[in-house]
C-alpha cells in the first residue's frame, strides 16, 4: 500500500479537477485486507468485437472476457460480458487484467470498501492488474460493469449480469425465497452506432465529443438485437407446462424501458433486495397483470416470478423511450419483442 | 441590463451555501410567517468554463444574496410569500402540490404575494408556472421543506412526516433507526441538517437559455423535442464543484441515518445510483404534486427520478455489507461512495468531460458513531 496516501481519497493525493476527471489517479496495487478468496473470477478487457447488425452494419463492440471459461464464446469475444455467478456468503475475488489503457469493474448493487468498488474519481483505476474483494451477503440480480469514462465503456459492451445464488445455489431466488424451475435473462440494451467508433478516453480531458446526444439504432435484449430477439434463444423462453418461470430484468440501455408482460407477474425483488426480506416488513411483492406495462430507469433490475402459465406463445414487449421526450426511440422502431413457449 | 454574477468553478461559492437547512423545532402553534424573495438574471459559470445566462429566485432565510434558497415552513403556518420580478419579461411563482401557493402573473419590476397554509410535511418545489416549463429550466425552481406540526410515530420518535399522514410503512423504519440489530446506532434527528439534505436536479442546454436571454418567446409545450442538455446539476453545481461541497455531501458514522429529499426540476428522466449502502424511497410525488407517503418502501440502488418528481430516499449508513474484513484496517476511513445517475449521458459537461455531471458521494467515516459526534 506503499504508493497509496489516504490522507484525502484514496490514491496518491489530494484530488483536484484534473484527477477528478481528465487525469484518474491510475495503478496496480495489491488489494487491502487480502483473504483467501472461495471464488476467483477472471476476466480481460476485451476492445475488438465486430458485431454484424440485422441491417447489415458492423459495429465494434468492447467487453470483458472470461479467460478461463468453458465456453469458447466467453474466452474469445463475449458480448455482453460473460455472467458472474457466485453464493451468498462466497469471498469472491474478480482479478481484472488490462492490457492498454485503464480500466475498472464497478459490481453493481454490491456493497464492498471503496477501494474495490472500481469507481476511478474516488479511488483509482487499474493500469495492469487488480484483485477486488467482495462478499455477497443477500442474493439477488445485479450486474458488473467498466466504471472508466463510464457514459462510453457502459455503452460499448464492458458489462454483464452477476447473479447471486443463495447458499442453497440455483432454483431458489433467495433464502426463504420463491422457487423456480426455468430461468431466463432479459438484459435491455440500446445502441447508437456513432459512439463505437470512438477512442476510449473520448471527450475526457476537454473535447466535445457528442456524449450528451444518444440516438440508439439497434435494440437489444442479451446481446440479440431487434427482431431477432424474437426467436434468438439469448432472448426467448422455452419451457414446459408446469414449469415455473424467473425472469431477471435489467435495463442496461440509456432510455426508459417500458415493459409489458404477456403473463401475469409476481414483483418479489428490486435491485437485488427482495421485497418483505426477513426484518424489512417496509415492503412487499407485488402483481403485474399480464398486458400492463411497467417501466425501469437505467440500471434498475427486478425479478419477476411467472407461475406455470398454460401451453401456447406469449409475446413480450420492451420499449426503449427517450430520456426526455418520452416517445419510443427512433422514430417509434425502439422497441424489442421476444417469447416465452411453453409447450 | 445589470446581471448579477455568479461565477463557481472549483471555488465552493455563493450559489453553494443556498441549499444549507436551517431547521427550528416547530412551535406548538400556528404563526404567520412572510418570505421574501427576488426574481433574477445571473450569469451562472459552468463546470467547463461555459457562462451561461440564468434566471433564478433569490432571499429566503439567509438573505437577499442567496440564490434558489432551501425554504422551511412548518405545517398549518399562515405563509405570505412575496416576489419581486426584476427580470425583465413577466414570471410567477408556484409551489407543486400546494394550490393556494400561485402567483400567476407578476409584470418586470413589479412586487406580487400569495399566501397559504403549509401543508402536511414532506418535500415540495417551488417554480415558475409561466409558459412552462422554460423559465423553470432556466432557473427559476427551488426546493422547499414542509416540517411537520407533529412529526413523531404513536411511539414517539422523530420523522419527516406529519403523524396523521405517515404510513405503518414508514413508522417501522424510523421506529427502528438506533433500535434494532440491523440499524445500531442514533435515530434519524430532525434538529441536524446534516441529517437532512437536498439533492435538487436540473439540465441546461445553453442554446435555451441564450434564446431566453434574447427575448425569445419559446413554445413551452413543444421545447422537450428540441432540448438537448449540455449540463447537468446538483443544487446548481455539477462533477469536482461538488466534491466538497458540504451541503450536498452526506457525511457519517454507522449509524447516523440521513434523509435525502431528490427533485427533479429539469425534462431529462434521471435514474440515481448510490453505491455503499441502498437506499429505503419513502415518498413520491402524486401526480396533483401532493406528497405521497409510500406504502411499499423499497430498498433499491438505483430510483427513478422523471421530470417534477420528488423523491426522499433514507440513506441508512449502515456498514456497507458486502465487506469482506470489518472494520477494515488497511484501508482508512472515510470510505467514499459514489452517488450518479446511471443515464450517464449526464454525467457529460459540454459533451465530454466524465464525470463532470450529475455525481457526488457520501463518507462514511467510522465503524460506530463516537460519543460526541
Amino acid at each position: 500500500m506503499a504508493d497509496i496516501d489516504w490522507t484525502e481519497t484514496g490514491v496518491r493525493g489530494r484530488v483536484t479537477y484534473d484527477t477528478f476527471g481528465c487525469n484518474v489517479f491510475d495503478g496496480s496495487p495489491p488489494t487491502p485486507d487480502r483473504v483467501n478468496p472461495n471464488v476467483l473470477i477472471k476476466r480481460e478487457v476485451h476492445t475488438g468485437h465486430r458485431m454484424t447488425m440485422p441491417d447489415g452494419r458492423r459495429v465494434d463492440f468492447w467487453s470483458f472476457r472470461d479467460p478461463i471459461s468453458t465456453v469458447a464464446r466467453e474466452r474469445e469475444e463475449p458480448f455482453p460480458s460473460p455472467v458472474i455467478r457466485v453464493r451468498e456468503g462466497q469471498i469472491v475475488h474478480t482479478h481484472l487484467k488490462v492490457r492498454t489503457n485503464d480500466h475498472t469493474i464497478h459490481h453493481h448493487g454490491q456493497e464492498p470498501t471503496t477501494m474495490n468498488d472500481g469507481v476511478g474519481h474516488v479511488s483509482f483505476e487499474v493500469k495492469s492488474e487488480y484483485t477486488y474483494q467482495w462478499k455477497p451477503t443477500q442474493a439477488g440480480t445485479f450486474f458488473y460493469h467498466c466504471h472508466k469514462n463510464t457514459v462510453l465503456h457502459f455503452e460499448l459492451g464492458m458489462y454483464g449480469l452477476l447473479i447471486v445464488d443463495p447458499p442453497s445455489g440455483p432454483g431458489r431466488l433467495f433464502r426463504n425465497g420463491p422457487t423456480y424451475d426455468t430461468e431466463a435473462f432479459w438484459v435491455a440494451d440500446d445502441v447508437d452506432p456513432r459512439w463505437h467508433d470512438m477512442e476510449h478516453d473520448a471527450g475526457m480531458c476537454g473535447e466535445d465529443v457528442g456524449l450528451n446526444i444518444f440516438e440508439p439504432k439497434y435494440f437489444l435484449i442479451s446481446g440479440a438485437p431487434a427482431p431477432t430477439t424474437l426467436t434468438d434463444p439469448r432472448a426467448m423462453v422455452r419451457t414446459t407446462y408446469g414449469k415455473r418461470i424467473l425472469i431477471r430484468l435489467l435495463n442496461a440501455s440509456y432510455s426508459v424501458l417500458r415493459v409489458t408482460l404477456p403473463l401475469n407477474a409476481n414483483c418479489v425483488s428490486w435491485d437485488g433486495r427482495p421485497l418483505g426480506r426477513s426484518g424489512s416488513p417496509w415492503s412487499a411483492p407485488y402483481d403485474f397483470q399480464a398486458g400492463s406495462s411497467f417501466e425501469l430507469g437505467t440500471a434498475q433490475r427486478c425479478d419477476l416470478i411467472i407461475e406455470p402459465p398454460p401451453r401456447g406463445t406469449y409475446r413480450a414487449k420492451l420499449e426503449f423511450l427517450h430520456w426526455i421526450t418520452g416517445e419510443v426511440q427512433d422514430n417509434g422502431r425502439g422497441v424489442a419483442e421476444t417469447q416465452i413457449i411453453v409447450t | 441590463m445589470n446581471r448579477r454574477q455568479i461565477l463557481k468553478r472549483g471555488a465552493g461559492a455563493a450559489a453553494t451555501a443556498a441549499l444549507v437547512s436551517e431547521l427550528a423545532p416547530p412551535s406548538a402553534s400556528a404563526a404567520a410567517v412572510t418570505i421574501n424573495l427576488t426574481i433574477e438574471p445571473v450569469d451562472v459559470e459552468m463546470i467547463d468554463g461555459t457562462i451561461v445566462y440564468m434566471l433564478m429566485y433569490y432571499g429566503g432565510p439567509l438573505g437577499p444574496n442567496t440564490p434558489r434558497p432551501r425554504l422551511t415552513i412548518t405545517e398549518g403556518d399562515t405563509i405570505t410569500i412575496r416576489v419581486r420580478n426584476n427580470a425583465p419579461e413577466v414570471h410567477g411563482f408556484a409551489i407543486t402540490g400546494i394550490p393556494t401557493s400561485r402567483i400567476n402573473a407578476i409584470a418586470p419590476g413589479a412586487q406580487a404575494s400569495c399566501t397559504f397554509t403549509a401543508p402536511i410535511g414532506g418535500s415540495y418545489m417551488y417554480v415558475d408556472p409561466v409558459n412552462e416549463p422554460v423559465f423553470r429550466v432556466v432557473g427559476l425552481h427551488g426546493p422547499l421543506v414542509v416540517q411537520p406540526r407533529n412529526g413523531t410515530t404513536p411511539a414517539g420518535v422523530a420523522t419527516p412526516y406529519s403523524r396523521t399522514s405517515q404510513t405503518q410503512q414508514v413508522r417501522q423504519i424510523f421506529n427502528q433507526l438506533g433500535a434494532s440489530a440491523r440499524f445500531p446506532g442514533a435515530r434519524w434527528n430532525s434538529g441536524r441538517p446534516e441529517r437532512d439534505i437536498v439533492w435538487l436536479f436540473n439540465q441546461v442546454d445553453p442554446r435555451l437559455n441564450a434564446r431566453v436571454a434574447a427575448g425569445e418567446t419559446i413554445n413551452g409545450p413543444m421545447l422537450k423535442y428540441d432540448f438537448v442538455p449540455r449540463y447537468f446539476t446538483i443544487n446548481g453545481l455539477s462533477g469536482f464543484d461538488i466534491h466538497h461541497e458540504n451541503s450536498i455531501i452526506p457525511r457519517g458514522y454507522v449509524g447516523q441515518p440521513t434523509l435525502i429529499r431528490v427533485m427533479n426540476a429539469g425534462l431529462a428522466y434521471h435514474s440515481p445510483h448510490i453505491h455503499g449502502n441502498h437506499v429505503i424511497e419513502l415518498t413520491h410525488a402524486n401526480p396533483d404534486g401532493s406528497v405521497r407517503i409510500l406504502e411499499n418502501c423499497y430498498e433499491i440502488d438505483v430510483w427513478q427520478m422523471p421530470s417534477m418528481q420528488r423523491t426522499d430516499v433514507l440513506l441508512p449508513f449502515e456498514k456497507p455489507p458486502d465487506i469482506v474484513v470489518w472494520p477494515p484496517v488497511e484501508e482508512p476511513f472515510p470510505l467514499r461512495y459514489v452517488m450518479h445517475c446511471h443515464n450517464e449521458l449526464s454525467q457529460t459537461a459540454g459533451g465530454g468531460n466524465y464525470p463532470q455531471g450529475l455525481v457526488a458521494h457520501w463518507e462514511l467515516l467510522g465503524p460506530y458513531t463516537p460519543p460526541n459526534a
